[in-house]
């Protein structure tokens, strides 16, 4: 079981702690992702595990042995760095080599891992070029060359497709997901960029602060974020959030923020905070644009159309904060300057507790 | 449908001129030429002035008739000069010396460099460096000083040394054969740390994320260094050997006016000290314009030929 676990751990510089108690369990082949802002300690969790950085506190086990105390080379894991860290001096063969001669590996082992790799990654025709003669996309290539060539038990990338223009990251996060489905190792996935996170990952690990804040399925973290900084990181654009006050009637509840009273779902968790703040969670997608003369609908002030192509964004102002609606530009492309409110189904809505940014209970979707 | 008819072709527009575009650059950066200006102002008037008086080499040169009114020898003084034993003696000697200091001076501030590199207690590090840095900013009388001083027969302490290992003292500075390893020896004890800044700075910027890679990769810091660090400084090796060789012919001058006597004049005595003994306490200025003359083709030729032979194995070059 090529598997990585993390129990606990904890990462101190001095005084400071950035990593706060890390609990993790990666199972053997699968495709974890670790994600979050900058400075949240994904990176230096991910050093932890490679063995780059000393762990202050807890374990690391990969593949059922505890490494705290183990070596980089000897934890049997593979690293592919932001910057590619390419040697410069040497063309693509040499450098994809590298591990392996540092290994000792006899010269035909090596000849053979070559010409592999190459085919795996399409350098064949690149093998005598150096780092300086390829493209950003060919070294990015070559630097997950020189990581699968040695066969590691665990792959660990480290924001590697940051230094990549729009278009490349695209093409490559697909040459990865290939890769990956292809050799079926054990990955670790480190990016700030949550559409990565979402494409990539069989699970998602979000970190805010040096902690986990959710770990799930994409569509889990999507659909069911467990409070309001998951529902704002994944997802683009992110989630609105409104604060609303809880009203009763009937049997039903609503929200009612700036002269709007938004139907909510019948959540039990919603009685005991009938009079109190709960902040209400639309996603930009699920809302239906309304124009002037639909009933029911929630006023807003449209500031703002941003056309993408097939779709829209409409940037607005909703009780003095920004809301963004994503309407199909097929349908009414030309009405969308007219849109005033929009509508939305109550079950479509996520309610967070409004002291604790909490989810509430009772309201998780299937996935 | 639309009429294109009165739509122009796009003129095309004149090509701007070299000098507008001189002008363009100098208006749009004016402030840095104004700070290149005392540069370029030394340069004239410090090296390239003085090469008019390069021509008192070709003549009969006279401090009355000044260098205009001299008359003209052609190459007169470079036969003397070639016909001079003492002439060819110091050729001889500023070849060898400066091989030597080359090949055994040349590599130590690059080993310095990465020693000092592997340190990893920053107090000994920077206490070490400090040490090697600081013989650079003595001057080179006390130097000389210095290296008399230790190297004395009767109260030296290397002859101190020796006679308590049981030999007899000897006369460093008198004996030809000694003066060689003492003068290469005093020149890298005094510039090889300060030499050692420049690969320091290069070894600085080798990203950190290489050694990282490596040392998943199971590299060895020996590894480390003979696969990384070393390739990776490889172009400013390469830049400082050019420089080095194009002073190939420049041995440090002060320190054997300040070290040498007629006893060493056999190994001590450069083109730079015979220049000085013929020109300035010879009176000779045509003949020691001729010397130089000779040593500046000989160092331009040689920094032209090792730049284009780096240029061409290395990729590395000067321009």
């Amino acid at each position: 079981m090529s598997g990585v676990q993390l129990d606990g751990i904890i990462k101190r510089y001095g005084a400071v702690q950035v990593v706060h108690g890390v609990d993790l369990n990666v199972a053997e082949k699968e495709f974890v992702v670790l994600v979050g802002p900058s400075g949240c300690g994904k990176s230096t969790t991910l050093r932890m595990i490679a063995g780059l950085e000393e762990i202050s506190d807890g374990e690391v086990t990969i593949d059922g042995r505890m490494v705290n105390r183990v070596a980089p080379k000897d934890r049997d894991v593979a690293m592919v760095f932001q910057n590619y860290a390419l040697y410069p001096h040497l063309n693509v063969a040499d450098n994809i080599a590298f591990g392996l001669r540092i290994r000792r590996e006899s010269k035909e082992v090596i000849a053979s891992s070559i010409d592999e790799v190459a085919g795996i990654l399409g350098l064949t025709d690149y093998l005598d070029r150096r780092p300086a003669d390829l493209s950003g996309g060919q070294r990015q290539r070559v630097a997950m060359g020189r990581a699968i060539v040695r066969r590691p038990k665990v792959f660990l990338f480290d924001e590697p497709l940051s230094n990549l223009d729009a278009k490349l990251r695209t093409q490559m996060r697909a040459e990865i997901k290939r890769l990956h489905n292809r050799l079926g190792v054990t990955s670790i996935y480190v990016t700030h960029d949550q559409v990565e996170a979402m494409t990539l990952a069989d699970r998602i690990v979000v970190m805010h602060d040096g902690r986990i804040e959710q770990v799930g399925t994409p569509m889990e973290l999507f659909m069911n974020p467990v409070n309001t900084f998951v529902a704002s990181f994944l997802g683009s654009p992110p989630m609105n959030q409104v604060t609303a006050k809880v009203e009763k009637v009937g049997s039903d509840f609503v929200g009612v923020f700036a002269g709007n009273r938004l139907p909510l779902a019948r959540l039990g968790d919603l009685e005991a905070r009938v009079g109190q703040d709960v902040v209400v969670g639309i996603r930009p997608e699920y809302v239906t644009p309304a124009t002037d003369g639909v009933k029911d609908q929630v006023r807003i002030e449209l500031d703002l159309v941003e056309t993408l192509g097939s779709e829209a964004l409409l940037h607005a102002m909703l009780a003095d904060a920004p809301f963004v609606i994503k309407a199909d530009t097929t349908t009414a492309a030309s009405k969308l300057s007219d849109v005033t409110g929009f509508t939305i189904a109550p079950e479509l809505i996520r309610i967070f507790d409004g002291e604790t940014d909490l989810a509430l209970a009772g309201q998780d979707r299937p996935a | 449908m639309s009429d294109a008819s009165h739509i122009k072709p796009a003129t095309k527009t004149a090509p701007i001129s070299r000098g507008a575009r001189i002008v363009d650059v100098l208006k749009r950066d004016w402030q840095l030429y104004v700070m290149l200006l005392p540069t370029i102002i030394w340069l004239l008037l410090f090296l390239y002035k003085p090469m008019y008086g390069l021509q008192i080499a070709f003549k009969d040169y006279s401090v009355f008739r000044g260098i205009a009114n001299s008359p003209w020898v052609g190459f007169e003084h470079f036969e003397t000069l070639f016909n001079n034993d003492q002439f060819i003696r110091a050729i001889r000697n500023t070849v060898v010396i400066s091989f030597w200091s080359l090949l055994i001076g040349f590599p130590v501030p690059i080993l310095l460099a990465l020693l000092f590199n592997e340190v990893l207690n920053q107090k000994f590090k920077k206490t070490t460096q400090t040490i090697v840095y600081l013989p650079h900013f003595i001057s080179s009388v006390i130097i000389a000083g210095i290296v008399i001083a230790a190297f004395a027969p009767s109260a030296g302490i290397v002859n101190t040394a020796i006679r308590a290992l049981g030999g007899d003292a000897i006369y460093f500075l008198t004996k030809p054969e000694w003066f060689r390893p003492i003068f290469i020896g005093t020149g890298i004890w005094q510039e090889a740390g300060f030499q050692s800044i420049v690969y320091l700075a290069a070894i600085a910027g080798v990203s950190p994320t290489l050694y990282e890679s490596a040392v998943v990769d199971g590299a060895s810091r020996w590894q480390m260094m003979w696969k990384i660090t070393i390739p990776s400084i490889l172009p400013t090796i390469i830049i400082m050997l050019i420089i080095r060789i194009g002073n190939i012919l420049e041995v440090s001058f002060e320190m054997i006016i300040l070290l040498y006597q007629p006893a060493t004049y056999e190994t001590a005595d450069v083109v730079n000290t015979f220049i000085y003994r013929q020109g300035l306490q010879g009176g000779q200025y045509d003949l020691a314009a001729a010397a130089g003359l000779f040593n500046a083709v000989m160092a331009f030729t040689l920094v032209m030929a090792a730049n284009a032979l780096s240029k061409r194995y290395s990729r590395t070059s000067l321009w």
